[in-house]
C-alpha cells in the first residue's frame, strides 16, 4: 500500500480521530474546578518556582528568565507527553484496532492533536507574560512563532508513531523513553540559558541540536522580537524528514503485525 | 462491481512473540530453575490452506468447535489479521460485528454513543444524525437512550450496538456470535433485520453455535476443524459433518 493511500485512509477516518482527541480533552478536565485553566496554571506555577531558583543561580532577572523557561517547558512538555504517550498509543487503542481497520497512525495523531490543544492553551500564558514584561518585542515576527504548531505536529506525529510500532512489541519502551527524554532535556537549552552552554564551550549542544533550533522558532520572535533564522527552519525540516522516513520504513514492516502484539 | 470474497490457499500464523513471556523476571527464573525441558512456544498455525469463493447474495454459516478458527477467519476476511501466505481478495465494503461492547464511552449517553460508534465505523456526523431516529426506534430502550451507557444492562448495550452496526449497510456483513444476546423479542427483531440486510444482495458470514439460527438464516455452511475447512456446502449437511467430526451423536 502506498503512502498516499495510507494518508487517504487517515483522512477518511478524520471524524473518528477528531472525536477521540476531543473526548480525551473532555476526560482530562472532567469534574475539575479549574478545568481547562489547569493547562495554563500548571506551567505558570512551575515556571515561577523554577525561575525563582535559577535566576538566583545564574544571576539573571526573574522577569526576563521566566518566559525563557516557560517557552522551553511547554514545548518540551508537548514533545515528551506526545512521544511517550504515543509509545503506548496502540496498546491503549487495542479495542478499536481489533475491531475496525483504520490506518494505525490515527491513534498517535490523537495524542498529537490533544497535546496541541493543551499547548495552545499554555502558550497564552507565555504571550501574556511577554506582552507585560517585554512589550517592545511585539512585532510582525510573532507570526513566525505560530509556525511552531505545524512544525511540532509534524515532528511529534512520525516520532510517536515510530515509538508506537516499537512500543507495542517491546513494552519496556515507554519506561526507557522517559529516561532518554530526560537525557535529551539535560543536554539541551530547555531550562538552561544558551549562555551557560556557550560559556562552557559546548557550542555543539546548541548549533547541532534540533531542540535548540526548534525552540528558537518560538523564542526568537517572543523573547527578542527577531525572526527565526533559515538555519532554525532547516534543522526542523531535517528532523521532520528523518523521523518520517524512519516511521515509514518501520511501518512498512510493522503496521500489519501490530494486531498480533496487542 | 460485484461483491465477492476469493481466497486461494490462505494460511495464517499467529506470531508467538505476541504472547510469549519475555521479561527479565522470567529470564532469571528460567536460569535459576534447573529444569531444562521448558515447553517451547511456537507460532500458531490458525488457518491452514483455505481456498473458497463466496459470491453476492450468499448467506454463509461458519461452524466449528471452540478455537477451530471461525473468528480468526472472520477477522482475516475483514483485513484485520495479515495472512502469511496465499491470496486474499475481498471486493465490497465490509461491516463487522465482533465485540459489541467495544467503542462505547461509558460516561456518554446512548444517543451520543450512536454518533461515536458511527464515527468509529468511518461514517460522517451528518449521516449519523440522519439515521439517529431510526436507530433509537430499533433499540427500543425507551428513555434510557438519554442516560449514560454505564447505567445500561448488558442486553441493552448489545441492542444499541446491534442497532447502530446494522443500521449502516455494508456490502459484506461479518457477524461473530452476536445474535444470541438480548431477550426473545429482540432476537426475533434482530433476525428480521439481518434478513433484510442480506436481501439487499449482500454477503453474510455468520459464525455461531446456534444451529437453529444458522439453519433459518444461512443456506451454505462451512465447517472448521483445527484451522482447516473440512466441509463446504449445504448448511444441513454441514451441521451433520460438524457433528460427525466432533463425535457428537445424532439420532
Amino acid at each position: 500500500m502506498s503512502l498516499l493511500d495510507y494518508m487517504k485512509g487517515v483522512w477518511a477516518a478524520r471524524y473518528f480521530w477528531w472525536h477521540l482527541s476531543m473526548s480525551d480533552l473532555r476526560a482530562r478536565w472532567r469534574r475539575s474546578f479549574f478545568g481547562v485553566f489547569w493547562s495554563i496554571l500548571q506551567p505558570l506555577g512551575l515556571t515561577l518556582l523554577l525561575s525563582l531558583v535559577f535566576s538566583n543561580i545564574f544571576g539573571s532577572t526573574l522577569g526576563a528568565y521566566a518566559p525563557y523557561i516557560l517557552s522551553g517547558m511547554i514545548v518540551w512538555e508537548y514533545v515528551t507527553t506526545t512521544v511517550i504517550g504515543g509509545a503506548s498509543a496502540f496498546v491503549q487503542a487495542a479495542p478499536y484496532i481489533k475491531q475496525t481497520k483504520h490506518p494505525l497512525a490515527i491513534y498517535t495523531l490523537r495524542n498529537v492533536l490533544t497535546g496541541l490543544c493543551v499547548l495552545g492553551m499554555a502558550s497564552t500564558a507565555l504571550i501574556i507574560w511577554v506582552l507585560v514584561v517585554f512589550p517592545q518585542n511585539l512585532s510582525w515576527s510573532w507570526f513566525a512563532a505560530l509556525t511552531i504548531f505545524p512544525i511540532l505536529a509534524m515532528i511529534a506525529w512520525p516520532w510517536a508513531t515510530l515509538m508506537a510500532y516499537i512500543g507495542t512489541r517491546f513494552r519496556d519502551l515507554p519506561h526507557a523513553l522517559g529516561l532518554v527524554m530526560q537525557a535529551m532535556w539535560f543536554v539541551s537549552p530547555i531550562y538552561f540559558e544558551t549562555s551557560v552552554f556557550r560559556k562552557g564551550n559546548l557550542h555543539v549542544l546548541l548549533d547541532f541540536n534540533p531542540i535548540y533550533h526548534l525552540l528558537q522558532i518560538i523564542r526568537a520572535p517572543l523573547l527578542s522580537g527577531e525572526w527565526p533564522t533559515a538555519a532554525n527552519y532547516l534543522w526542523c525540516f531535517g528532523t521532520i524528514a528523518a523521523l518520517s522516513a524512519a516511521a515509514v520504513l518501520v511501518g512498512r514492516f510493522a503496521e500489519r503485525r501490530v494486531i498480533f502484539y496487542l | 462491481m460485484t461483491n465477492r470474497i476469493r481466497l486461494q490457499s490462505v494460511n495464517l500464523h499467529y506470531a508467538s512473540v505476541g504472547f510469549r513471556e519475555r521479561s527479565l523476571k522470567s529470564m532469571l527464573l528460567s536460569l535459576a530453575s534447573l529444569t531444562r525441558e521448558r515447553e517451547k512456544i511456537v507460532d500458531i498455525h490458525a488457518l491452514k490452506n483455505l481456498s473458497l469463493n463466496i459470491g453476492p447474495g450468499e448467506r454463509v454459516g461458519l461452524i466449528g468447535h471452540n478455537g477451530a478458527g471461525k473468528s480468526t477467519f472472520l477477522k482475516m476476511v475483514a483485513g484485520l489479521y495479515p495472512i502469511s501466505s496465499g491470496k486474499r481478495a475481498v471486493e465490497g465494503t465490509i461491516r463487522s460485528l465482533f465485540d459489541l461492547s467495544l467503542g462505547f464511552e461509558p460516561d456518554a449517553t446512548g444517543r451520543e454513543n450512536i454518533l461515536y460508534r458511527g464515527l468509529l465505523l468511518g461514517l460522517s456526523p451528518k449521516f449519523m444524525r440522519s439515521i439517529e431516529d431510526e436507530v433509537v426506534a430499533f433499540t427500543d430502550i425507551g428513555e434510557f437512550i438519554d442516560y449514560p451507557i454505564k447505567t445500561y444492562s448488558a442486553g441493552m448495550q448489545v441492542r444499541l450496538a446491534f442497532a447502530i452496526s446494522t443500521a449502516v449497510g455494508g456490502d459484506i456483513l461479518l457477524l461473530d456470535e452476536v445474535i444470541g444476546a438480548g431477550d426473545a423479542n429482540f432476537i426475533g427483531k434482530a433476525r428480521k433485520r439481518i434478513l433484510e440486510l442480506v436481501e439487499q444482495a449482500e454477503i453474510l458470514l455468520l459464525a455461531s453455535h446456534d444451529f437453529v439460527t444458522l439453519q433459518s438464516i444461512c443456506e451454505r455452511g462451512i465447517v472448521f476443524h483445527h484451522g482447516e475447512i473440512i466441509f463446504d456446502g449445504n448448511i444441513f449437511d454441514a451441521i451433520a459433518s460438524y457433528n460427525k467430526a466432533n463425535g457428537i451423536a445424532t439420532e
